[in-house]
């Protein structure tokens, strides 16, 4: 009888032991980042890695492999269909690859709305500089410019690209989109040759880097306009989007298209985990990483880094995943048509 | 100036930056060496240790010193085993592992490492005389001017085939298709990708050239049952012989060197692709062509010359703009901001002595990993006379470590067969391999920038003076072999005139 007591105790014990382990502890979880080792989106990611396992119950290990390639479409379609979902593989991905799903490119194995979004870093809103010395002061001027200006990009994917085009849609201006460059790097220094004379990128980067601080010193270049809802603040002077779609009258369908479009600066620096992990790892997930986005110590480092932090919560993520996923084919056509193909 | 010179030399020096530089070389030395782990990643991964440094010279020291000797010690094993150590080194596999197959590995490095260090020192002294004029310099170079000098490397085609130009010619070709695989930077349409997302950014150069070249080596050497050395030569033709061969041919290394120097400063080309050219034009010189990839000591000389010259023409955009000349000095720039240093104009006013310990960094640790090596390069020789049936299990790990880190995909592994088994039938049937890789390199840059010509200058740019001048040099380049032939046989003739 005794030694049934015993047993008995030995077994409530435990279960009690059980139920106290947290899922996380001693595993180790892996983050798939979709970029090469070094650029802004690894950074952000690699340094996620290493704050976030203090707010997981458990402390895991959280490694990053990078899996490059095809604008993270490779590191996404392995998240989403190759990996458990179980909790431990997670992924860093370009904000815009739902513009692949929209246009129904056969290689996209996920469903944007059905990722479990867990946080983004940061928002990153656009701008598009301009040369001073040339004709082009404003967007009214790039609107009555019998020549447009010549912008430089690397590939149709990318928002030197798109966004450009955006503008022709949304504001009735016309750009001369010159392709093919290496990397936004090179489209910079072309710009200082004259070969070309603007680029649309992020406000982030034109305040942190090079060449952009002699730039600004000098009055090389000069903004004409920004993406944000609101005008930065660094940017008084500089009419966003919509008011310039106010001022130009545009249609409702070319809003709902800049809508959907810019959605993709405030996905920022997604990060997701697949389909089907169980409910409870999700929200664990969640509230790690709102947690450590607040965290001073997160935050000192990416200013060491010269890295913004302006998180959005996974929920935030997951509900702006809905509304751009349900744009009407109308506009679906349109974004497939602006983006080339 | 001279006294941020000299300034720049004493910061080296001083503790604990000497110290960092050591272990930034030792590092690079064996990141170098092994075909897995390239510059690039590695710099990725010192980062965070670079991070904890306080003071940016230390800083650079550990890192740039660690990248300025990858290219050295990556030519050592694509010359010993056909397996480029660095994907900047592959160019020396073609004159070099030859050489180690006929017993001359060690003249095959002593020429590889003495010319590096020449190249090296060649592109800190480029970055040095090039300050007052800097941002001309880099301005000088307009998508027009590549597109030319992309065509000038085609051109290099022939001269690469070897035996047959009419197989030589058809290689090439396949590598200008080959190039067109993956997604198209004007309209977004996707050529010959098959539903693979992995095609869209286009062949991986690493994959590709592990299969080509070490693939059908390594059945080569299973087949043989030897080791790698073939032939084992009466004499041993040491280390000495090399450096004495950079010396016969200075000038063809100075030459490439300058080439090192031009794609450096030329944003993002860099060493992958001056290399290439290096050889081309190294080859070119060569009296009998028949030489050319049976183990000529030119072709080591010029590639081995040319991928170390680049560091120092990569730090020229990266510090008159800011503007990162290659994706490790991106990397650099990165790390540099947070050592609290802003690189970009401020570097060559405030920072000038700063700058030159950069230059100091380049120069001295090439000369140190030089010295390392000569040490040990006759035992590292040794290794080709080993049997190469323990060698193979080493051998093939590399390469497939080596292509699986192009992408860190399996994808990589299947391209690096699937090139492998046409390397090998490439070989069996004389077939020469460059004008493949050739293409392959230059078929992107060429319709990249023709078509960036087009659309920025619509047909102005044709006219421009320094595309003129350029195709006129293509010109001479082409004709230049039949002139000279022309006027050989002329010579020879004219006395029978006189009879």
């Amino acid at each position: 009888m005794k030694k049934t007591a015993w047993v008995l105790l030995f077994f409530l014990w435990a279960s009690g032991l059980w139920a106290q382990t947290p899922f996380y502890q001693g595993k180790t979880m892996v983050m798939i980042v979709g970029t090469k080792p070094g650029d802004v989106y690894d950074t952000y990611a690699r340094l996620l890695a290493e704050h976030m396992p203090r707010y997981i119950p458990g402390n895991p290990n959280i490694i990053v492999q990078n899996m490059p390639g095809a604008a993270s479409l490779i590191g996404a379609n392995y998240v989403y269909s190759v990996a458990k979902p179980d909790g431990l593989t997670i992924g860093a991905i370009y904000p815009a690859l739902y513009f692949d799903q929209l246009s129904k490119k056969s290689e996209v194995k996920f469903d944007w709305v059905k990722w479990n979004w867990i946080g983004s870093t940061v928002k990153s809103n656009h701008l598009l500089y301009m040369r001073a010395d040339t004709p082009y002061q404003s967007i009214d001027d790039v609107r009555k410019a019998s020549t447009p200006p010549r912008c430089g990009a690397t590939g149709t994917t990318s928002t030197a690209y798109y966004l450009p085009k955006l503008f022709e849609e949304t504001l009735g201006t016309k750009f001369n989109i010159v392709t093919g460059y290496q990397a936004g790097q090179e489209v910079d220094l072309a710009v200082e040759r004259g070969e070309v004379q603007c680029r649309a990128f992020t406000i982030i980067g034109y305040f942190a880097r090079e060449p952009f601080v002699s730039w600004r010193a000098r009055g090389f270049v000069r903004v004409l306009v920004q993406t944000g809802a609101e005008r930065d603040e660094r940017l008084r002077d500089v009419p966003t989007i919509y008011e310039l779609m106010d001022r130009y009258k545009a249609t409702d369908d070319a809003r709902r298209l800049a809508k959907v479009m810019l959605a993709a600066g405030d996905f920022g620096r997604p990060i997701v985990a697949p389909p089907g992990v169980p409910a409870d790892r999700v929200n664990i997930l969640r509230e790690a990483f709102d947690k450590a986005a607040k965290d001073p110590q997160f935050v000192a480092d990416a200013k060491k880094r010269s890295l913004e932090m302006d998180p959005s919560s996974g929920e935030e993520l997951s509900a702006l995943a809905k509304e751009v996923m349900s744009a009407p084919p109308e506009i679906v056509a349109k974004i497939t048509g602006l983006l080339g193909k | 100036m001279i006294e941020a010179f000299v300034s720049g030399f004493w910061q080296v020096l001083a503790w604990p930056a000497f110290g960092y530089l050591l272990i930034g070389i030792a590092i690079g030395f064996f990141v170098g060496l092994l075909p897995g782990l390239g510059g690039l990643a590695t710099l990725a991964l010192m980062l965070p240790f670079a991070y904890a440094i306080k003071a940016p010279v230390e800083a650079f020291c550990f890192l740039l010193g660690m990248l300025a000797v990858v290219g050295t010690t990556g030519d050592i094993t694509s010359i010993l085993f056909g397996i480029p150590g660095e994907g900047s080194s592959a160019a020396l596999i073609l004159d070099g592992h030859p050489m180690s197959k006929k017993g001359e590995a060690g003249r095959a490095l002593g020429a590889a490492i003495m010319s590096s260090v020449i190249g090296a020192i060649a592109g800190a002294l480029a970055l040095v005389l090039s300050i007052p004029i800097m941002r001309p310099l880099v301005l000088l170079f307009g998508s027009p001017e590549l597109f030319i000098i992309a065509i000038m490397g085609v051109t290099f085609i022939g001269t690469l085939a070897g035996q047959s130009l009419t197989k030589g010619l058809l290689a090439g070709g396949i590598g200008l298709m080959l190039a067109a695989i993956g997604m198209d930077p004007q309209t977004g349409a996707l050529r010959y990708t098959f539903g693979l997302p992995y095609l869209w950014d286009r062949l991986d150069l690493i994959p590709v050239v592990v299969g080509l070249f070490a693939i059908p080596e390594i059945v080569n050497l299973a087949v043989s049952g030897t080791s790698i050395a073939q032939t084992r030569p009466a004499k041993l033709t040491g280390v000495m012989e090399g450096v004495k061969d950079t010396f016969r041919h200075f000038w063809l290394v100075a030459r490439c060197s300058l080439i090192g120097i031009y794609f450096g400063i030329l944003p993002v080309l860099g060493a992958n692709i001056a290399q290439w050219i290096a050889y081309g034009h190294a080859v070119q010189g060569l009296k009998d062509k028949s030489r050319a990839g049976q183990g000529a000591v030119e072709g080591v000389l010029g590639p081995g010359a040319a991928n170390n010259a680049t560091r120092g023409g990569d730090l020229i955009p990266t510090l008159a703009f800011g503007i990162p000349g290659s994706g490790s000095m991106a990397l650099l720039l990165g790390a540099l901001l947070i050592v609290g240093l802003i690189p970009g104009p401020e570097m060559l006013k405030q920072h000038l002595d700063v700058t030159f310990a950069m230059v100091w960094v380049l120069i001295l640790a090439n000369l140190i990993v030089a010295a390392a090596c000569f040490l040990v390069l006759n035992q590292l020789a040794a290794l080709t006379f080993i049997r190469g049936s323990l060698l193979i299990p080493f051998l093939l790990f590399f390469v497939f470590i080596g292509s699986f880190t192009a992408n860190n995909s399996l994808n990589d592994l299947v391209v690096t067969l699937i090139f492998g088994v046409l390397g090998y039938f490439m070989v069996l049937y004389g077939w020469p391999r460059p004008p493949l890789i050739l293409g392959l390199i230059l078929g992107k840059i060429a319709e990249n920038y023709l078509w960036i010509s087009t659309s920025a200058y619509g047909a102005r740019w044709l006219y421009s003076p320094s595309v003129l001048v350029l195709i006129v040099i293509t010109i001479l380049i082409v004709a230049y072999p039949t002139i000279k032939e022309r006027r050989g046989r002329a010579r020879y003739e004219r006395p029978a005139d006189t009879l």
